[in-house]
């Protein structure tokens, strides 16, 4: 097609004579048909561009929403994830006498090992937000050093190694996790900005297709007008094939904005819910051990606990981030693991409550074995139960939102 | 034929493998990342310069510490309103420290909260009750002390309290059953020999203790770190944050004691004579606490608590004064 438009460039120069030849020629009825054809067919021609380049951008958006932002933000959130079950699970094994047991060791481990590579993940997708990577990287070294001193410092029976741990948990929650929650923030708001382009209306390409049918149908009225036949062929296929394009344009984006937004709806706001339940549940689970870590100056930390747990389930069960989970569910199992996520929580408030009026009233051994214990009805086993009860429920939230929503929009676009 | 295009291509897998070390040398030159620094880990709630907690109008050398007590009745009786209350409970409530090495200190092995104070506190329950066991500790940090009185949270305190003119208007103290006095502790190769010499440098103690205040009163002028716990200092001390800690020297010891890295240096330069700090309503208890310390001073058991805490052959204990 482009090749009609080239001996335009190849044409001598125009003299005066030849330019009022021309004029003459294209006034002429056959000259104007021509005209009319050559812009018709450059419309159709940017109509078709615009709607490759556009869906192709869309595409890419989509794809970009699941494959880099999403990923980042997925990564993001894991970082996050991983640093405050760190800080839990340093506070928890400090509780155990002597040397704590392999199993809260190996968790620690894996925690920052997690970290590590969810922070590399971002790092190398390309993250915004460079200066909390930046310190990120800098200071989880740190925390991870001050931890170990902590450790070796309780090995030897020294009080000493509580107040590294202290300053190893200020550091996490004072800048570690703030900077982590600041990289998913600016990433999710990405994610977001991308899940809007990949629905945004191919409006360029909708104009000129509806352009195209009018100037071809305004083309044949005049066409029939003129040579007296009621249809030209040539240009009623052409006319259908521009109404066809339009109307496919038209129902696609519909289709594909429309997953998009069940995606925002059933996956994104399930899944960051139920990501933030669990991360409240976690700060409170170290809120817990480090009250009884900080020896007697831990008011911080409990009325911090309550403020967690009010924040997953309050007391008129709906406006917690459990009861807001459980109402957005739109998937039974889910549903399901939210109601077990509540009762559990309930029960570790009533856990957690003799647990303080063990330690308040002096007995601090009975109220480490509710805290850490292997019992079925400690604080620790509940909270195992619960955080577990959370992952699966995250799980399986963001495998129902890709099966009816990403895969679906993405397979549209290919 | 074979070994010239053999030839050929290894010369351009070399000059390939040239051009990618190249590469490589030259994005680590443009990686070398802004040294950025970010302020080092502190222990929550440190404050620097500290809060100095003031002192009362003419509160100062207005009183005797040493005869600001009340005698103990002959016999030592346990009767009286506040005593048959602790009596009908089966325990006595005691304000302790978990982080003073040797004095308070939760011991990580067995869990339990050990210490000189703890031992004192442990013979007045058996005075009480005939079991050292009938004593419940509740760990509350230096600046909880006298609210923990006041607000009858707990029946007694001792948790390295030095009885001074200030606090008796808010509490009473037993006589004095410890003499302490502040010196300095710094690292091992530290020129400073004393407070003088810690002119300008930071000094580390517990916030709302005196010894903060005495550091700030200081003539060389230090300047003033305060933190929530004793082993935040040692943590700060360690951490090069502060260039030495300055409190009573059985804290100092006790912190010594888990760093062999570090020395006392200097006299005392205070006098800290300790009291276990009662509620002012609570005048049969206060008796009762000094009918204790006269037996244990009396009976070779002060000696014995300090051998087995403190780890050094014990002195004379402080005699006993009293205001009636």
């Amino acid at each position: 097609m482009a090749q009609l438009t080239a001996p335009a460039h190849v044409q001598p120069p125009i003299r005066r004579g030849e330019v009022n030849r021309a004029t003459a020629r294209i006034r002429s009825t056959p000259g104007r048909m021509v005209l009319v054809m050559l812009v018709l067919l450059l419309v159709g021609l940017l109509a078709g561009i615009a709607w490759v380049i556009g869906s192709s951008q869309r595409s890419s958006s989509a794809g970009g929403a699941r494959t880099g932002s999403g990923e980042l933000a997925v990564q993001a959130q894991e970082l996050y994830r991983a640093l405050s079950d760190a800080d839990a699970t340093a506070a928890i094994a400090f509780l155990s006498s002597g040397v704590e047991p392999a199993e809260l060791r190996n968790r620690y481990q894996s925690d920052v090992a997690a970290a590590t590579a969810a922070l590399a993940a971002v790092a190398n997708g390309g993250a915004s937000d460079k200066a909390a990577i930046e310190q990120i990287s800098a200071q989880l070294p740190v925390y991870t050093g001050l931890v170990e001193t902590a450790r070796s410092y309780n090995r030897q029976g020294y009080p000493v190694g509580s107040a590294y741990l202290r300053e190893a948990s200020g550091l996490m929650r004072g800048q570690l996790l703030v900077a982590a929650q600041r990289l998913y923030d600016s990433e999710a708001a990405a994610l977001q900005r991308e899940r809007d382009d990949a629905a945004s209306l191919p409006w360029l390409a909708l104009l000129l297709g509806i352009g195209l049918v009018a100037g071809l149908v305004r083309a044949a009225r005049q066409l029939s007008r003129q040579t007296h036949r009621t249809f030209n062929v040539g240009l009623l296929a052409a006319t259908l094939v521009a109404v066809v394009m339009v109307v496919w344009n038209g129902v696609g984006w519909a289709v594909v904005a429309q997953h998009i937004s069940a995606a925002n709806r059933e996956g994104s706001r399930q899944v960051e819910l139920l990501a933030k339940a669990r991360i409240a549940a976690l700060t409170a689970r170290a809120d817990e051990a480090l009250t009884l870590v900080a020896r007697g100056s831990g008011a911080a930390f409990e009325k911090d606990y309550v403020a967690q747990l009010g924040a997953l389930v309050n007391g008129d069960n709906s406006s917690g981030l459990l009861n807001r989970a459980r109402a957005a569910a739109t998937d039974g199992s889910v549903r399901t693991s939210v109601d077990s996520a509540i009762s559990d929580v309930n029960a570790w408030l009533a856990v957690h409550k003799k647990l303080r009026a063990a330690d308040d009233g002096g007995d601090f051994p009975g109220a480490v074995k509710l805290a850490i214990g292997g019992e079925t009805d400690s604080a620790s086993t509940i909270f195992n139960r619960l955080d577990g009860v959370l992952a699966s429920a995250i799980r399986s939230t963001g495998a129902v939102s890709d099966k009816r929503g990403y895969q679906q929009r993405i397979a549209e676009y290919r | 034929m074979t070994t010239t295009r053999m030839r050929v291509t290894q010369g351009l897998a070399g000059a390939v493998l040239l051009a990618l070390l190249a590469a490589c040398a030259a994005t680590t030159d443009k990686a070398t990342a802004p040294a950025s620094s970010f302020a080092p880990a502190q222990p929550v709630g440190v404050k620097n310069p500290a809060e100095i907690p003031s002192a009362a109008a003419g509160s100062q050398n207005t009183c005797d510490v040493r005869h600001s007590s009340l005698r103990p009745v002959p016999g030592n009786p346990a009767t009286g309103p506040t005593l048959s209350a602790i009596r009908s409970r089966g325990r006595l409530v005691v304000g302790v420290d978990q982080n003073t090495y040797l004095f308070g200190y939760r011991d990580p092995a067995s869990g339990q909260i050990v210490g000189f104070d703890v031992d004192i506190l442990r013979e007045v329950a058996f005075d009480l009750f005939g079991d050292r066991n009938a004593i419940q500790f509740t760990a509350i940090t230096s600046a909880q002390r006298i609210p923990a009185i006041l607000n009858k949270q707990v029946d007694l305190v001792a948790e390295t309290m030095t009885i001074n003119c200030e606090r008796l208007q808010q509490v009473d103290f037993s006589s004095v059953y410890f003499e302490a006095g502040q010196r300095v502790l710094v690292p091992k190769d530290s020129t400073a020999t004393g407070i003088a010499d810690l002119g300008g440098k930071n000094v580390c103690a517990a916030d709302g203790s005196t010894s903060i205040r005495n550091i700030a009163a200081a003539a060389s002028k230090p300047v003033p770190v305060s933190v929530p716990d004793w082993t935040d200092c040692l943590v700060l001390l360690q951490q090069g944050q502060v260039a030495a800690i300055s409190t009573d020297d059985t804290i100092l010891q006790g912190l010594a004691a888990q760093d062999p890295n570090v020395k006392l240096v200097g006299d005392k330069f205070t006098d800290e004579p300790y009291g276990i700090a009662v509620n002012k309503s609570a005048n049969d208890l206060l008796r009762f606490v000094n009918g204790t310390l006269e037996r244990i001073r009396s009976d070779g058991t002060w000696q014995a608590i300090y051998t087995r805490q403190l780890k050094a052959a014990a002195p004379n204990p402080p005699p006993a004064g009293y205001r009636d």
